[in-house]
């Protein structure tokens, strides 16, 4: 028997190369930590590439609550391959856990030459100072001996060789489970009951039984391999949360649900990393049908470029459906001039838009946070728009449709900035509250209006009949009078142009300054983190740990960033001195920051920025404001491979 | 209900200059749309950006004047949503085969039943008379500093070989010959394309009405028989309507090039996917009961069964 260390909450890693079935063996291990009760989320790490790169998930899971942070070090690190143990081998805590393949014991980093160089010199000179050969048996043995790892050497061949004995399959096939064998391992670490295992690989494999089969007769049989090499046990707590259903999901599949849940009907993409995901889900309910019937079906469009993508939605918006798209910097870039047309024609659309870290292509599988100027002004000309940006995958559903309520009501595009990090993280998250759950479609008229004009000057927002309705109407992008005609007098110029702008001060207006802003801490905080987007989830959990250290800590979430909460933000902001402020921001020129001085006339002068493209890890924040509060007045963040 | 010409005119002063090739142009669309009786409310004309840009103005429907080349992504969400409406994209050689190339190509992939008139008169009239796609090499029209130094394309030969199942050509002076077309255009089912040549008399002194009146004769005159009635003769139709299409010098043909009468149109294709499609489109469908969403909690945890763990007690 193992040695059992009970805990609340605990990291692990899975690595192996891309292509490998990490990403199932991360959906498994999901189902069966949510069966079981247990909050989850899980980072994904990957590059730009389909098979042979090293990627992997941090999870981060818990008994108390359902974790929005990662941290490190982890307890358990499970390795499919060698560039998994050189790359994460000092991530791992001491006295934790390392499972791995022996199999690759003589592997060594100089002959890794799917790992990149920068890496691998670093990590070639770090073995030379503490003295290893650069094999995996020599780090093995490192972490073994001075780190007082508990080592779970699996001879892979030799698992799936006996297996062969007791299946009918064929060896070649077996070789596809191999990422089973981790599933097995960590869930025996875990003490996951099987059947949670089992309940994990149905949901997992719904329609094919034989996969269920063939992975759950593996994971038993590495379960039980594991369990009688006995060593550390990491076992859970019972679970204290009340949840009794749990919602498995990825941050692009909750923006889909949350998406059909609002009535969109016509979706259009191109294909773009991280936000297509998003797109083939809506694809797969494009007939929303429930017991047999179908309560509506969405068109789903992939068209030639981004530029067609946001034209097109909005061509389906003027027909009065409920239309959007989702994309990523680049096709953003492209679809600027249709944004600006959206404002000029007063067009409800929604622009679902995933940061990834940029400019250019950047780093296309790495999330980032700097779009936010960029999205808040791109365009010649000025306009209404509204921006949100959503700080976990409840709040992204609620946003969501609430982006959807108020591109309508104020008929104006509507940008939903999310990002990478929470598209590709899976979490476990609880049902959504659909008693809060609204549509409202603002001044839509299908009646006939006698001598219609679709930009009628008595309101700066004006009925709006959808084409194809008993009105007739026309949409120019030149200025143009209340029918919708080219027109250049300048005393409707100025009418128009008034009656655009207007409609931002109305939102302002309208929408409760509590919506768009959240404190989280104590009142009389003595030190305030300021953000935005998916740094909510690690700052909030820092305030909280530094709190309990004693450094009173709060932290503000900005979630709209137009119309901007200023009113709020002030008398928050006020609260604080300027060196007890700090932006927590993943991007270089803290832009959220900016923004809160353009409108608040408050300067954050202090700031922990990130713009590795991986996520800020909550050890590495509570490290950086302890550095702020030591003095310095700005820290780069840059762990995690 | 018989509707007039008249009826079409939305009675906005029309600032094209006088001569344009753009008057008959529109003149054939009043009259296409009077003689097929279309309701004003059910015809969406959808343009991109120059003088062709503004033709939705001048006609009583709704109309939606975009962005430069970006008018058939526009049309192309409008006709999705709602695949009763009638629609038409008018836009300029320069808006359709420049800037705009990449849609005018997907609309043939895709075989959506939209009408595409295409104002050819090889300049870009509004920005003071640059060459356009469609000018030939060598050629100096008077607005041009230096002769073009770029190949001009085919938009014949382009939109049948991307897949446009009606591609016609007319002659912006032949008004009954015009709206036929696009009259036959409109009742085609799929994506439609009518290079329509037009003299631009401001900019280019090359092609005009001299020209054309010199060049032009009517395919139908030589019994050209542009019907691919099923794929076995659609091969051949095709090449010989794209060779017919290289012919355009001494002698310039109009009429019908192409037509495939059984390829099925986009809405078809949806319709394969969601058969409620065409009975039930986006534009017609209710999100809301009011103010609620049609999907409850009971229904969302169905629909997304596959997501939802229930928690072990």
């Amino acid at each position: 028997m193992g040695v059992f260390m009970m805990r609340d909450e605990l990291s692990f890693i899975i690595g192996g190369p891309q292509g490998a079935g990490i990403e199932t063996s991360a959906t498994i291990l999901t189902y069966a930590l949510a069966y079981c009760g247990i909050g989850v989320i899980s980072d994904r790490e990957y590059f730009s590439n389909i098979k042979g790169r090293h990627s992997y998930v941090h999870f981060e899971i818990s008994s108390k609550t359902i974790p929005q942070y990662f941290t490190y070090p982890v307890q358990i690190l499970a390795s499919l391959d060698h560039e998994t143990i050189f790359t994460h081998y000092e991530d791992l805590e001491d006295g934790g856990v390392l499972i791995y393949d022996v199999d690759v014991n003589e592997r060594s980093l100089q002959n890794t030459l799917s790992m990149e160089e920068a890496l691998r010199n670093n990590l070639s000179r770090r073995f030379r100072e503490i003295g290893l050969d650069g094999s995996v048996k020599s780090v093995v043995e490192y972490l073994s001996r001075e780190r007082n790892v508990n080592i779970i050497p699996i001879s892979f061949s030799n698992t799936i060789k006996d297996i062969v004995e007791k299946t009918t399959l064929p060896a070649s096939q077996l070789a596809r489970y191999v990422s089973s064998i981790i599933i097995g391992a960590i869930a025996s670490v875990l003490a996951l009951p099987l059947d949670s295992i089992k309940f994990a690989l149905e949901k997992r494999f719904a329609d094919k039984p034989e996969l269920v089969a063939n992975n759950e007769l593996i994971i038993n049989t590495v379960y039980e391999f594991v369990k009688n090499i006995g060593g550390r046990v990491f076992s859970l707590s019972p679970p204290i949360h009340e949840h009794r259903e749990l919602i498995v999901v990825s941050g692009n599949d909750v923006i889909a649900m949350a998406k059909i849940v609002a009535g969109l009907r016509y979706q259009s993409y191109y294909p773009i990393t991280p936000a297509a995901d998003e797109s083939f889900t809506l694809e797969s309910y494009e007939r929303i049908e429930i017991d047999g019937h179908e309560y509506g079906s969405i068109i789903v469009f992939q068209t030639e470029d981004e530029i067609s993508a946001i034209n097109s939605a909005i061509g389906a918006a003027l027909t009065g459906v409920r239309s959007s798209t989702s994309t990523s910097g680049p096709g953003f870039s492209l679809m600027v001039e249709g944004l600006g047309w959206a404002g000029m024609n007063e067009t409800p659309i929604v622009i679902t838009y995933y940061q990834r870290g940029g400019p250019s292509t950047g780093l296309p599988t790495r999330g980032g946070q700097s779009d936010l100027l960029f999205s808040l002004y791109a365009s010649h000309g000025e306009f209404s728009r509204i921006i949100i940006a959503s700080g976990d995958h409840l709040e992204a559903f609620y946003d969501t449709i609430e982006a959807f309520n108020l591109a309508e009501r104020y008929q104006l595009p509507v940008i939903h900035l999310v990002d990478k990090f929470l598209a590709n993280s899976i979490v476990s998250m609880p049902l959504p509250n659909f008693s809060e759950i609204e549509i409202e479609r603002g001044k839509l008229v299908k009646d006939s209006i006698d001598g219609y004009k679709r930009f009628n000057l008595s309101h700066p927002i004006s009925p709006r009949a959808p084409i194809g309705s008993k009105n007739i109407s026309w949409y120019t992008g030149d200025e143009h009078d209340e029918f919708g005609h080219i027109c250049e007098d300048p005393e409707n110029r100025e009418k128009m142009y008034r009656k655009r702008m207007e409609k931002l001060k109305i939102a302002d207006e309208e929408i409760p300054q509590e919506k768009r802003l959240t404190y989280f801490g104590l009142e009389d905080a003595d030190l305030l983190l300021v953000g935005w987007g998916f740094t909510k989830g690690v700052a909030v959990e820092a305030a909280r740990r530094l709190t309990r250290e004693g450094l009173r800590t709060a932290y503000l979430n900005i979630k709209m960033f137009s119309p901007f909460p200023s009113k709020l933000a002030k008398k928050i902001l006020n609260k604080f001195d300027d060196e007890k402020i700090v932006a927590v921001e993943h991007n270089y020129s803290a832009q959220a920051s900016k923004i809160i001085q353009l409108n608040t006339g408050i300067a954050i002068t202090r700031k922990i920025l990130k713009y590795t493209g991986r996520p800020i890890h909550l050890n590495e924040l509570i490290d950086g404001v302890k550095k702020i509060v030591g003095g310095l007045r700005e820290v780069v963040l840059v762990h995690g491979p | 209900m018989v509707r007039r010409i008249e009826d079409y005119y939305s009675g906005v002063w029309n600032d094209w200059c006088p001569g344009c090739g753009n008057f008959g142009i529109l003149s054939s669309m009043y009259r296409a749309f009077a003689e097929l009786d279309l309701p004003l409310d059910k015809v969406v004309v959808v343009s991109g950006i120059g003088c062709s840009g503004k033709t939705p103005h001048f006609i009583k429907v709704n109309g939606v004047h975009t962005l430069h080349g970006r008018a058939i992504p526009f049309a192309t969400g409008i006709k999705l949503s709602n695949p009763d409406l009638t629609v038409v994209v008018n836009g300029g050689d320069g808006d359709l085969l420049g800037i705009g190339a990449g849609h005018f190509v997907a609309l043939g992939r895709r075989n959506l039943d939209i009408t595409v008139i295409l104002h050819n008169n090889t300049v870009y009239g509004l920005t003071k008379g640059q060459a356009s796609p469609t000018l030939k090499k060598g050629l100096k029209p008077k607005s041009l500093p230096k002769p073009n130094i770029q190949d001009s394309l085919n938009p014949i030969a382009l939109a049948i070989t991307s897949g446009y199942s009606f591609v016609a050509r007319g002659y912006s002076m032949m008004v009954e010959h015009l709206k036929d077309l696009i009259k036959k255009a409109l009742q085609h089912k799929g994506a439609a394309l009518i290079e329509v040549l037009q003299p631009c008399i401001t900019y280019d002194n090359i092609h005009t009405p001299e020209y054309y009146r010199k060049r032009i004769y009517k395919l139908e005159e030589i019994g050209w028989d542009p019907v691919a009635r099923n794929p076995e003769e659609d091969m051949e139709k095709i090449v010989k309507a794209v060779m017919k299409s290289m012919e355009n010098d001494e002698k310039i043909p109009i009429g019908v090039f192409y037509q495939n009468m059984y390829k099925e149109s986009f809405e078809k294709r949806i319709e394969m996917r969601i058969p409620s499609y065409l009975e039930n489109p986006p534009a017609k469908q209710k999100i809301d009961e009011e103010g609620r969403p049609i999907i409850d909690e009971e229904m969302f945890k169905k629909l997304f069964s596959q997501y939802i763990v229930e928690v072990k007690k």
